[in-house]
């Protein structure tokens, strides 16, 4: 049967109108790296068989990331890249879930060029907002929590005040987030580029609470006010990465 | 499967081949599924959009195919799918 060629070309056919032949596609804000770990990746070269060969995780190629980070960068899969919701998708519903990993397994999607590591020089400044939580009592939230995650990162909703203006907030903070299993509990992380280093830090505090509240209610769903500390549980809360190496000494953590 | 694969036309095709929206207030969708939030897009330039969770929710059912570039997972360390995990 005859077909107007040209006239299906020039439609715009998005993949809810056409799942098979779809000709449009959503861009996302930036293009994401998944990458993986767990204590099976560890040590040890993955198999190179024809069947399974897989190209080693490349060496970051941002200068000053340091020799340690090097090494603990061999042990982190890298699993894909992608720049479309639609590709999202497709690696969504293609990997098990968190509640599915084995112990002390991560998942870390960070913007591309980016290396889940705090020496990258897109993270060396910044820090985390984190949550802990219970394995048993969140094993039927962690993965819809994750996804949220996930979801609030790629479509850029994090941190709303970055394209309002132009100049110094320009820039997302967001560079990755990551969600870790271990034996009694899940935690799920956000890193950010910048943290305030003090009260002169005024404005950058502001932005920086304001991703914690929106990690803390719309995406984990808590209530504003709700205290969440307790056995193996944390609150929704900030640590630069410098005071994260301070091991011991007082942190000046922010809570939400 | 390999089987399950031979059966769908050709999806990877129109995901390599679709092109990037540059204006996402131009695009219709089909009726039921809705745009994404449009102040987030107030200023956007072009393929740089940013999507609320409802919007982008609405292609999880939608868009199942593996990633052509996706490695085998256990060569990774990673255990395969588990199709009834999906389940949320």
């Amino acid at each position: 049967q005859e077909v107007d060629m040209q006239g299906q070309a020039d439609a715009i056919r998005t993949v809810f109108s056409d799942p098979t032949n779809f000709n449009v596609k959503h861009p996302l804000y930036s293009p994401w790296t998944l990458w993986f770990d767990s204590p099976a990746t560890k040590g040890r070269n993955m198999p190179q068989t024809p069947i399974s060969a897989f190209p080693q995780t490349p060496m970051p190629q941002t200068p000053g990331v340091n020799a340690a980070a090097q090494g603990w960068m061999e042990d982190i899969k890298r699993v894909i890249s992608f720049d479309s919701v639609e590709e999202f998708w497709g690696l969504y519903n293609n990997i098990i879930p968190p509640s599915a990993l084995p112990q002390k397994a991560n998942y870390y999607l960070f913007k591309e060029g980016i290396i889940p590591a705090w020496e990258d020089d897109a993270n060396k400044n910044g820090g985390k907002w984190s949550i802990q939580l219970p394995k048993d009592k969140n094993r039927a939230h962690v993965d819809r929590m994750w996804l949220y995650t996930m979801l609030a990162a790629i479509g850029e909703t994090f941190d709303p005040t970055h394209t309002s203006t132009e100049s110094t907030t320009a820039q997302s903070l967001i560079t990755g987030v990551i969600v870790s299993t271990r034996p009694q509990f899940y935690r799920l992380s956000i890193w950010t580029r910048y943290a305030p280093s003090g009260d002169e830090d005024a404005a950058l505090k502001d932005r920086i609470e304001s991703v914690g509240r929106h990690f803390k209610m719309s995406v984990l769903g808590y209530q504003d006010n709700a205290r969440l500390a307790g056995p193996l549980a944390t609150e929704v809360e900030f640590l630069s990465h410098k005071d994260s190496e301070k091991k011991g000494k007082a942190a000046k953590k922010i809570i939400v | 499967t390999d089987a399950k694969k031979s059966n769908i036309p050709a999806p990877q095709s129109a995901l390599a081949t679709a092109r990037i929206i540059s204006d996402i207030s131009t695009v219709q969708y089909p009726e039921g599924v809705s745009s994404p939030r449009p102040d987030l897009n107030k200023d956007a330039k072009e393929g740089k959009f940013r999507y609320d969770r409802d919007f982008l929710l609405q292609f999880m059912l939608i868009c199942k195919e593996k990633p052509a570039s996706l490695p085998p997972l256990d060569a990774i360390g990673l255990e395969p799918i588990d199709p009834s995990s999906l389940s949320m």
